[in-house]
């Protein structure tokens, strides 16, 4: 199958290395501490962060830091065919652990000891990159709870189909059988905190795919940079500053 | 209970209830309803009533229809609280209103007569159409109850069921738009249509304080406050459902008379402003 035409254009007619629409917003969730809803696309996805706050289970307390925790579920109709079983499955157990590991090395889990701060993504629409869109949610939902971190967390996925790098696969092009890199970078300090890829790639073309995934992602820390921006200057006005 | 009188107090005083006790009923502004928030569900509406918020979307799928009613399809129906939606919410241990919500929304829905379940068959006997409700809750400010009541109801008035027909082996495949086969497959559903609805039921919840009654609380309300009433109403003025789990106080009749009143000013309301987001979708 084609998912590039001879003209350049893909399955959704972007060019190879053209991101999904981004869109994103602050303070969905009224009841949280902190809450984002992000889109990428047709992806859609909420995150809600509630904490710092009392652990709940005594056991796991940690004196010197907080305890993060994460859990990913996707809503039944967030696919093509209705899922059965949205949370305890292999799939979403990973990912949870994934997105807990990747928010840990950038919250300054130190400032807070004896604390738990847990970190939930839903998501609503899924059509490819809910991993990019949950840790991009989770960032922006950390962000408006205003728990200190080093650096904003921002994440992309992409590919190689026809010889091509693709940025920011959508769900048909993620389940053609190529691989599929996801990345994910501190973009101030300029490192790497995940890389994960599926299927086979030689590894002369990875860095070539690593880099237009790390290309997206500069580019959705900037917009998430000015959406903060604007948050933050709505708050300026709520108080009358 | 003299605790729990003084944070009523307190909270009275900051929502400034009049000393008849009705707290002035919410102005529309603070109610939406957002039909087809889910592309890729076949009919799905958020709706928020102040920060309560409740997505909800309707999946189809093909089954068999039961030996007992042959004609009949199936509306199954189902109420998630994700953790994201409230603080007292623990991943792994699912929230107590979750399944007694789940049970009343059913019931209601059922008992209301909205969707004649005929409708939803395709081919006696042999298919019928399985409707799956999913009801999530995102944000839980109280009267939960309210917002999934008219998620639900604005979900199936948005419902579009597919265009199928049964091809060689009997089995029923979607019809899609550049179909060429046209003239070896039955169309069993021409085009796609929308479910006629019946009676739609509306609902509002109040809680009940001595002599006062507290109209559409949040949930800082209902956790100080336990006696808690939620009353059904269909269009048509009939009373679909009645809810007072037990609680502390008392209900006599004339509370209920007027808890019943106060939600057929509800009624209205909500059925201008669900026909109001019909319309503006069906423009689209």
């Amino acid at each position: 199958m084609e998912y590039v035409s001879p003209e350049g254009l893909r399955l959704d007619g972007r060019r190879p290395m053209e991101m999904r629409q981004i869109r994103a917003e602050i303070g969905a969730v009224s009841r949280a501490d902190g809450s984002a809803i992000f889109e990428m696309g047709n992806t859609k996805v909420v995150a809600a962060v509630y904490g710092p706050r009392e652990v709940q289970n005594r056991s796991q307390q940690m004196s010197d830091q907080a305890l993060i925790r994460c859990e990913y579920s996707m809503a039944n109709f967030s696919t093509g065919d209705r899922k059965r079983k949205p949370k305890g499955d292999r799939r979403s157990t990973e990912i949870s652990l994934v997105i807990r590991q990747t928010m840990e090395a950038c919250i300054m889990t130190h400032l807070m000891p004896r604390s738990q701060i847990d970190i939930y993504v839903q998501v609503l629409q899924a059509d490819g990159g809910t991993r990019s869109a949950c840790i991009n949610a989770a960032t922006l939902a950390l962000a408006d709870a205003g728990i200190p971190m080093r650096d904003l967390v921002t994440s992309c996925s992409a590919g190689y189909l026809n010889s091509i790098p693709l940025l920011d696969l959508n769900y048909v092009e993620d389940s053609a059988g190529g691989p599929d890199v996801t990345v994910g970078i501190l973009p101030k300090l300029d490192k790497v905190t995940l890389l994960q890829m599926d299927s086979k790639l030689p590894i002369d073309i990875l860095e070539n795919v690593v880099q237009l995934a790390t290309e997206g992602c500069k580019a959705v820390a900037n917009y998430i940079r000015e959406i903060l921006l604007e948050n933050t200057k709505q708050l300026e006005y709520r108080r009358g500053v | 209970m003299s605790f729990k009188s003084g944070q009523f107090e307190a909270i009275r005083k900051k929502k400034q209830i009049p000393e008849c006790g009705f707290k002035p009923t919410p102005k529309k502004t603070r109610l939406k309803i957002r039909s087809g928030a889910v592309a890729s569900a076949n009919g799905s509406a958020l709706v928020k009533i102040g920060s309560t918020t409740m997505l909800s979307a309707i999946k189809m799928e093909v089954m068999t229809p039961s030996l007992e009613s042959p004609d009949e399809g199936c509306l199954a129906i189902d109420f998630h609280m994700p953790p994201i939606c409230s603080p007292i919410v623990r991943p792994g241990r699912p929230a107590e209103a979750a399944p007694v919500l789940s049970k009343q929304l059913s019931d209601t829905i059922s008992s209301s007569g909205i969707i004649d379940l005929k409708e939803l068959s395709l081919v006696t006997g042999k298919a019928a159409w399985m409707a799956y409700l999913d009801v999530y809750c995102l944000d839980a400010d109280g009267a939960l109850f309210d917002a999934a009541l008219l998620s639900a109801v604005a979900a199936l008035s948005h419902l579009q069921i597919p265009a199928v027909s049964m091809n060689d082996d009997g089995k029923i495949v979607l019809m899609s738009d550049d179909d060429g086969q046209k003239q070896a497959q039955e169309p069993v559903n021409k085009e796609k249509r929308n479910l006629t609805l019946r009676s739609i039921p509306f609902s509002l919840t109040c809680i009940l304080h001595k002599n006062y009654i507290l109209v559409d609380p949040t949930a800082e309300e209902e956790s100080v406050m336990e006696t808690v009433v939620t009353i059904a109403l269909d269009t048509s003025g009939q009373l679909v459902s009645l809810y007072k789990p037990g609680g502390p106080v008392l209900a006599f009749t004339p509370s209920i008379q007027d808890c019943v009143a106060l939600t057929r000013q509800r009624v209205k309301e909500l059925k201008g402003i669900l026909e109001e987001a019909n319309s503006t979708m069906q423009v689209e």
